[in-house]
């Protein structure tokens, strides 16, 4: 109860979250005002104090050993609204401000208007855009209410779309318009799950939510279906298999930074709310059937993804069809982490830690893709021979992003997968091992594909001339995943802050 | 029959028209509009679970209208967003389709190493 | 005491730490175009520590913060003393091969990269350090397998190597993951997890796992077919170090895992069958090749399967001396593979009228795998005599022996017939043969005081004549295999290589069709009504699953 009450008031470094929400919507706006020419430099103005304000977050976290809290205007739920940050929040704020970062610099200069020359949509869109994305993950992150998280996942997806289709070629316009229809009719369902659950328990907020279904699950038949109109809706989003249908299209064709925030971010924040659904909300409905059910579909996209990731002729779609198969990884976690098994504990830390690695790995790989299609005007995988000489830096951001998708140490890849394998032997459930072996077999043959031509001596003719700082960045996302690998116990325990059942066990 | 069950039916049935045309209509503006009559059917369970509300002794409960409103606000929003992507698409390319690789299924498409 | 201590931590750390800085000096363009010069000197350190282990120090060093823990044992110091040598003076010998050829740099990153991993191998004493080293140990070595990269055999050797390593790699981290999940205290320490391991609930998995993943890089038949193709595309100082250091990181993995304190009759008397098998297997495909690197690779898959018997017999009986029964033979293995590779390379280039002292040189160290009386390979021999018994195993290990010495004939005559017309080997391609031809007749001697034996009992008469035997009836066996040698037939290197190539090709039809399958998912009433039967599947589940 003490607990109960602690999470339904203003925490110190309450006010933290706040300003995590609201320095990028600041920047948003005032882009808009000033107009494309200025957007730029006011991104990079606000990037800095973004990822201070995450990393104050985390530290705040860490320190204090509980979840921050901030009720919005002193009115306590179920009237008013919260924001939380637990740990897994405070790593996926740092994460998505890292990779924002990242994209951000990447794309310096891509968009910039030089002076004399008529202003074009674009570099507004993209800076604003890039902002709002931003603002709207901070958001899914430290939502303590449902219908707000709703209205969040909605503002990233209307971020996120025009992101695909900015430079206006009809297969993006079209990839973007697919994105947004699948998005929405998941949005709808996702919609009506909330409505049926408020309408039984009559509050959105989570932690009160969480009290009730503990006091009294299951009361009508209208939560079990709130819970899978909800589910399915965010799977939607998060295009897991065989809702993909529209994730290859638009990530693979989008700009290589927005592909990158996409591939590496915007599918995780969906991903994160069924987490925050099934291990906060509603831990007591998720049965053996419901969470067997979801890594079942998790170990279809590993296959999937991965065997048509091995058959596209282009680089870009590989990634994305890639894409596919690691977020099946995320969905093994459900029937190791729920419930207070020995093995929980680290199932959950090997779920977070994939979803981090991926992160960096998948955004790395992008821009590398990115490099290679603008120095190169093309992707085709069949004509990459020899480019590792002429863009060294992108190839072996490739290969280490590749090699945490591999699984293979030291990357932050190899942690989470170690950690699953484990809590998989642990509690008797094989199958999802083998699954994660053979995906990392098929990743290493994806990976080779692109690498071992790469590396070959032959000459390629270039469009562009290199240019290093943009290889540098994908090379600095590429390390950030393989630093993952050599993440302290201390990190471990942040990820176990406000995770439902460690907390009970604290108690 | 009550108002709150009308309304109930009636919710229903837009869901249901909602969802059959978002499934199976190809053209890209009548699975917009389907959207939004799927979506006005959900905006009518609101309505009801505020009714509801009401019956436990508020004089109406106002969460779920503020709900509907915001919910409003964003179905309008994402169908201006969709109705520009399709008349951008419409301009670019003189047809409304929802199948982006459907060009790019040539040769180049097969098998490689 | 604590000054050799500090000196012996500061070696062990070196041994890593000098070959990742000149890695890092890599960065630079210049220092990357000259680091031929300096491979000689990576190894250097490793050498060291090895000699201060040998002398009687146990060195450790252990950083759990960091996640390091290094320690040297006597088993892995002659591996790490032996295995620094060869990449020392196949390092000298690389840096006159590479001299203006192309990828020269490329060439000197993946050797330097592999080198960490080989040496680490040795030292390493947690599981995931392990796991580490020895994916670097095989991963970066494609760079230096496929070094011409317009060859399409090396390029086809690259793919097959990369598949096979890759599979050990996934064998190898269920097998660790078993291993972990049975040690109860949550201790990564290798000695630790195998402590625990005859009382873990998973034993039998773990242990079929760990070993499947070594025996692939030890190439025990049937996952032998990488190492023809291998070491025949490879250029030679890469063939050298890959054949002699390389494999033997399956060799210490086998050591440091197998559970030799408790007898397990059923896994031990498998291991055994299988490495007799493969023993005489690569015997009977090698003799069937004329190219001398073939050759030379199916005497690995020989001589790795005497080693893979010989722990065999000691799982069976619970003997944890086999540990370093084993670790002598394949220190011993260790030098006359490299130098007998480097042989191949300066043959290449002399005269064949200027070859006999070369020939010579190589006759002893390829009859001493045999077990030739006198030779490194006859101490290899006397050292794991006791552990294989007098029984019919002893017998398979004798007539083993007959069977490489026949091998080894054919080998030298396949060298021979590779002389160059008009040409003399330059000495920075001489020399280093040399020097690892005279460290590989004398250094067993040094070391085998170290490996418990005792230099007087190999030079008893009935010891000379138990080496001696074998030698002779395989002598005679190769005259009459060069009477019989056409009529043998024609086997391509790598042999069930081809097939396995053709069926993973039609493995290609389940890609595609997945592919179609994937298309009808992704059209847009499939992909709603997925979503439709998810959310109500979903909901069932939660209403009815618990």
């Amino acid at each position: 109860m003490l607990a109960m009450a602690l999470a339904l008031a203003t925490t110190g470094g309450g006010y933290l979250l706040v300003l995590a929400v609201i320095v990028p919507v600041i920047g948003m706006l005032l882009s808009l005002v000033v107009g494309g020419r200025h957007a730029e430099r006011i991104a990079f103005a606000l990037m800095p104090a973004g990822l201070g304000l995450a990393l104050a977050i985390a530290i705040e976290v860490w320190v204090t050993g509980q979840p921050l809290v901030y009720i919005l205007g002193g009115w306590p739920p179920p009237l008013g609204i919260a924001l939380r940050a637990d740990g897994f929040s405070a790593v996926m704020l740092v994460t998505a401000a890292l990779v924002i970062a990242a994209a951000g610099y990447f794309a310096r200069g891509g968009f910039a208007t030089p002076p004399g020359v008529a202003e074009k949509r674009a570099p507004l869109a993209f800076w604003t855009l890039l902002q709002g994305l931003w603002a709207a993950l901070a958001v899914v992150f430290l939502g303590g209410d449902l219908f707000n998280l709703y209205v969040a996942l909605e503002l990233l997806t209307f971020a996120a779309v025009p992101l695909v289709c900015l430079d206006g070629r009809p297969e993006t316009l079209a990839a973007a318009l697919r994105y947004l229809l699948f998005a929405l009719f998941g949005s709808v369902l996702y919609l009506l799950g909330a409505a049926l659950l408020y309408g039984t328990y009559g509050t959105l907020d989570i932690v009160l939510l969480a009290d009730r279904t503990a006091a009294e699950p299951l009361v009508a038949p209208a939560v079990g279906f709130a819970a899978g109109l909800m589910t399915a809706g965010l799977l939607a989003k998060t295009a897991l298999f065989p809702l993909h249908l529209w994730l290859p299209p638009a990530h693979a064709n989008a700009p290589p930074p927005a592909s990158a925030v996409l591939s590496a971010l915007v599918v995780k924040a969906s991903f994160f709310l069924i987490v925050r659904l099934w291990f906060d909300v509603m831990p007591g409905l998720a049965s053996a059937a419901v969470t067997t059910l979801l890594a079942a579909l998790g170990a279809a996209a590993i296959l999937f993804g991965s065997v048509l990731a091995l058959r596209q002729a282009r680089l870009k779609l590989l990634i994305a069809y890639s894409t596919v198969a690691q977020i099946g990884y995320l969905f093994l976690m459900f029937p190791l982490a729920i419930g207070g098994h020995p093995w929980s504990a680290e199932a959950w830390s090997g779920g977070v830690m994939q979803t981090l690695s991926h992160a960096f790995a998948k955004a790395a790989m992008f821009l590398a893709a990115g490099v290679v299609y603008e120095q190169l005007g093309h992707d085709r995988i069949a004509e990459l021979r020899g480019i590792g000489r002429a863009m060294p830096m992108a190839i072996f951001a490739f290969g280490l992003g590749g090699l945490s998708l591999m699984g293979l140490p030291p990357s932050g890849g190899f942690a989470a997968k170690w950690l699953l394998m484990q809590a998989s032997v642990e509690s008797g459930q094989w199958a999802w091992a083998v699954v994660m072996l053979v995906g990392g077999l098929l990743a290493g043959g994806y990976v080779y594909r692109v690498v071992a031509p790469a590396l070959d001596r032959a000459t390629v003719a270039l469009k562009a001339p290199a240019s290093r700082r943009r290889e540098a960045v994908a090379l600095a996302l590429a390390l950030g995943a393989v630093l993952l690998g050599f993440a302290p116990p201390e990190f471990f325990d942040l990820l176990q802050i406000g995770r439902p059942v460690a907390m009970a066990a604290l108690r | 029959m009550s108002a709150a069950i009308l309304a109930g039916l009636t919710g229903a049935a837009l869901v249901g028209l909602g969802l059959y045309g978002l499934l199976t209509d190809p053209h890209p503006l009548r699975k917009i509009l389907a959207f939004n009559i799927l979506g006005s059917g959900v905006f009518l369970l609101f309505g009801i679970i505020a009714r509801k509300g009401a019956a436990a002794g508020f004089a109406a409960d106002p969460v779920p209208q503020a709900m509907v409103i915001t919910g409003i606000v964003v179905a309008f929003s994402a169908t201006a967003l969709a109705v520009t992507l399709l008349l951008r698409l419409f301009q670019e390319t003189r047809r409304a389709t929802l199948e982006p690789d459907a060009p790019a299924k040539t040769p180049d498409a097969g098998v490689d190493g | 005491m604590s000054g050799t201590g500090t000196l012996g931590t500061a070696l062990l750390v070196a041994t890593l730490a000098v070959p990742l800085a000149l890695l890092l000096a890599c960065l630079s363009r210049r220092l990357r175009n000259n680091m031929p010069a300096l491979l000689v000197l990576a190894p250097l350190p490793g050498l060291a520590a090895a000699l201060l282990a040998l002398g009687g120090m146990p060195l450790a060093f252990d950083q759990p913060q960091l996640g390091i823990s290094l320690a040297l044992d006597v088993p892995g110091a002659l591996l790490l003393g032996v295995a620094a040598l060869l990449w020392s003076v196949t390092g000298a010998y690389a840096f006159t091969d590479l001299r203006g050829k192309t990828n020269a740099a490329r060439f000197s990153v993946c050797w330097l990269l592999t080198l960490t991993g080989s040496l680490g191998v040795f030292i390493v004493a947690d599981l995931l350090g392990f796991y580490l080293f020895f994916a670097l140990a095989s991963l970066p070595a494609y760079g230096l397998i496929v070094h011409d990269d317009d060859d399409p055999a090396a390029r086809r050797a690259g793919g097959v190597y990369m598949a096979f390593t890759v599979l050990s790699e996934a064998f190898l981290l269920l097998g660790f993951v078993l291993l972990a999940a049975g040690e109860s205290h949550g201790s990564l320490q290798i000695r630790d997890v195998v402590a625990a391991l005859p009382q873990s609930p998973w034993r039998d998995a773990a242990l079929v796992f760990t070993v499947a993943g070594f025996a692939l890089k030890i190439g025990t038949v049937p996952a032998h077919g990488w190492m023809p193709l291998t070491y025949a595309a490879a250029p030679i100082p890469a063939a050298s170090v890959l054949s002699g250091a390389g494999v033997k990181a399956g060799v210490i993995g086998l050591i440091r895992f197998l559970p030799f304190d408790t007898a397990m009759p059923g896994a031990g008397e498998m291991l055994v069958v299988l490495g007799f098998f493969s023993a005489f297997y690569g015997v009977a495909i090698g003799i069937t090749q004329a190219n001398p690197k073939t050759v030379l690779a199916y005497s690995s898959v020989s001589q790795m399967g005497v080693i893979a018997a010989v722990l065999g017999m000691g799982l069976a009986a619970g003997d944890h001396s086999v540990a370093l029964d084993t670790a002598f033979y394949a220190a011993t293995h260790v030098l006359a593979k490299g130098a007998l590779f480097l042989a191949v390379g300066v043959t290449a280039v002399t005269a064949a009228r200027r070859l006999r002292p070369t020939l010579l040189l190589a006759a002893v160290l390829a009859l001493g795998l045999g077990g030739l009386p006198l030779t490194g390979g006859a101490l290899a021999k006397l050292a794991v005599k006791a552990p294989l018994g007098d029984g019919v195993v002893g017998l398979l290990a004798n007539l083993s022996a007959v069977a490489t010495t026949l091998l080894m004939l054919h080998f030298l005559q396949c060298l021979a017939r590779t002389a160059a017309h008009e040409q003399q080997a330059p000495a920075g391609l001489a020399v280093p043969w040399q020097a690892m031809a005279l460290a590989s007749v004398a250094v067993p001697w040094l070391l085998y005081p170290f490996a418990g034996g005792n230099v007087a009992d190999a030079l008893a008469l009935a010891a000379l004549f138990d080496a001696l035997w074998p030698v002779l009836i395989g002598a005679a066996l190769a005259l009459a295999l060069r009477r019989w040698q056409n009529r043998l037939p024609p086997i391509p290197a790598g042999d069930i290589v081809e097939p396995a190539e053709r069926a993973f090709s039609a493995s290609y039809a389940v890609g595609s069709a997945m592919e179609r399958a994937d298309g009808w998912l992704r059209q847009w009433p499939a992909a709603g009504l997925s979503l439709l039967a998810i959310a109500v599947v979903l909901g069932a589940a939660t209403l009815f699953g618990s």
